[in-house]
């Protein structure tokens, strides 16, 4: 499974809006490029949408926690890598919403996924435990926090598998193996800044 | 990595087929603070370490064992006392925080210093909450200690594994090696990681453009380029600095360290303009 992280490095240039026009070259991104003119293309599968469905869910919740770090975090990195992660994943959340939208597809799960659910764990992250990162005392924020947010790009680092190994469509397992290198950074940071 | 899951929407057969090929070590917790040593892994402070660096959460074995990596081969290198594995300074009341992924039913959580149980926290067989933090008195253990933390999960045989090193009475904060720091300065060239297992955070081993730094990045993000100087991970960039990617030159719309993945291109146009 590792060794797709060299992968998506090395095709990475040339997968970029590869799905958008079959023809032409892949676009530039330029000023006025919009992240809607990313295309997913019509060849998925199920396990492409479940795993997109599920990440939406996933993405609300992380935007849930990064607005409330933005606000309350204590140290100034870590309030910057978190700009950083609401910038980016606003945008991955419009895309994947887009190419949900573009099949014809819900965007909605019914119930919230859970990796864990079959021998009784709770996912890392539930609506209390984020609602909880609003009333933790000052002092206490940033653990509060990384504890959760590790956790929680943990959890999206194993939801990318499930669209990598089974997916079909070339932009949903390519932004598998973004989710993948972009969190491991992320978690690289905030354990760093967790061990200050 | 592949787990089952639970997904309503799916037809169970699909489920069962693409996501249930291949089970292994369920993922779920590890210290983070002081830096357990899968977490000294997954934050690239050691490298080289194997596929423990992207998930620290999955040191799972059965119940009972004394060893850092609960006794699973896949795991070896956290038992390996050759890596200079570095010690964390702390005073001698210590607060060990956990990352937990899936938070499960706990019998409870132990300590260990060389096979002596020197804490148990109670889990009463319930849900852990979200953060999960247990202060110790580590005062009758002064000096270098290979400190092991058991997290017992309540309704499974298993146990999650985690040893932190720490220099007890050497004050909060800092990190004092036992020998010359081989680990945490990595070399310049460091040796090839296995195939299986590439340090993914590096600049990519195979350069995605022409012209991109080789260097590892360094442990300090350096002062950032405002001037269009080629774009590289492990960069404090902010906003308003300009870069060349492929080319074309960006500039940073978002303050960031820079990180494998996020270099400029249409997908992340939240962090760079291109100019």
């Amino acid at each position: 499974m590792r060794r797709r992280l060299v992968a998506v490095a090395l095709l990475a240039p040339f997968l970029l809006g590869a799905c958008s026009t079959p023809t032409a070259e892949p676009p530039r991104a330029t000023a006025d490029t919009a992240v809607a003119e990313i295309k997913a293309g019509e060849a998925y599968n199920d396990t492409d949408v479940m795993f997109l469905q599920m990440f939406v869910h996933h993405q609300r919740q992380a935007l849930q926690m990064t607005a409330t770090a933005v606000e309350r975090a204590q140290d100034p990195e870590l309030r910057t890598l978190v700009q950083a992660v609401q910038a980016t994943e606003s945008d991955e959340l419009s895309m994947i919403e887009g190419w949900l939208k573009g099949w014809g597809e819900s965007t909605e799960v019914d119930t919230a996924p859970n990796l864990h659910a079959h021998h009784g764990g709770l996912p890392g992250t539930g609506p209390a435990e984020i609602k909880a990162l609003t009333t933790v005392p000052d002092a206490e924020f940033d653990t509060a926090f990384l504890s959760l947010f590790l956790a929680h790009q943990h959890n999206a680092m194993e939801l990318a598998d499930i669209v990598t190994d089974g997916g079909k469509n070339a932009e949903t397992k390519s932004f598998g193996e973004r989710v993948k290198a972009s969190r491991q950074g992320e978690i690289q940071q905030m354990l760093k800044l967790m061990a200050k | 990595m592949r787990r089952k899951i639970s997904y309503p929407l799916v037809a169970l057969g699909m489920v069962a087929s693409s996501l249930t090929v291949a089970s292994p070590a369920q993922a779920h917790g590890y210290v983070s603070n002081p830096p357990s040593r899968q977490a000294l892994c997954a934050a690239g402070t050691v490298r080289d370490c194997g596929p423990i660096q992207f998930e620290p959460q999955s040191v799972e074995a059965p119940k009972g064992s004394q060893r850092c990596d609960g006794g699973v081969a896949q795991w070896s290198v956290l038992s390996d006392e050759s890596r200079n594995w570095p010690a964390r300074n702390v005073g001698s009341s210590v607060t060990f925080t956990w990352v937990l992924t899936a938070r499960h039913r706990t019998a409870d959580w132990e300590y260990f210093i060389d096979g002596t149980r020197i804490a148990t926290f109670d889990g009463g067989n319930a849900q852990p909450d979200a953060t999960v933090s247990h202060t110790i008195d580590l005062g009758k253990f002064p000096g270098r200690q290979r400190l092991l933390a058991v997290w017992n999960i309540g309704d499974t045989p298993m146990a999650f594994y985690n040893c932190v090193d720490l220099n007890v009475g050497g004050g909060g904060g800092g990190v004092v090696p036992t020998r010359p720091p081989a680990s945490s300065e990595p070399p310049a060239n460091p040796p090839a990681a296995p195939p299986a297992a590439p340090p993914a955070a590096d600049p990519p081993a195979a350069p995605p453009a022409a012209d991109p730094p080789a260097a590892d990045p360094p442990a300090a993000p350096p002062a950032a380029p405002v001037t269009g100087d080629p774009w590289a991970a492990g960069v404090s960039y902010k906003t308003g600095d300009v870069v060349t990617y492929e080319g074309t030159r960006y500039q940073c719309r978002q303050g960031h360290t820079s990180l494998n993945s996020w270099e400029p291109s249409i997908y992340t146009l939240a962090l760079w303009l291109p100019l």
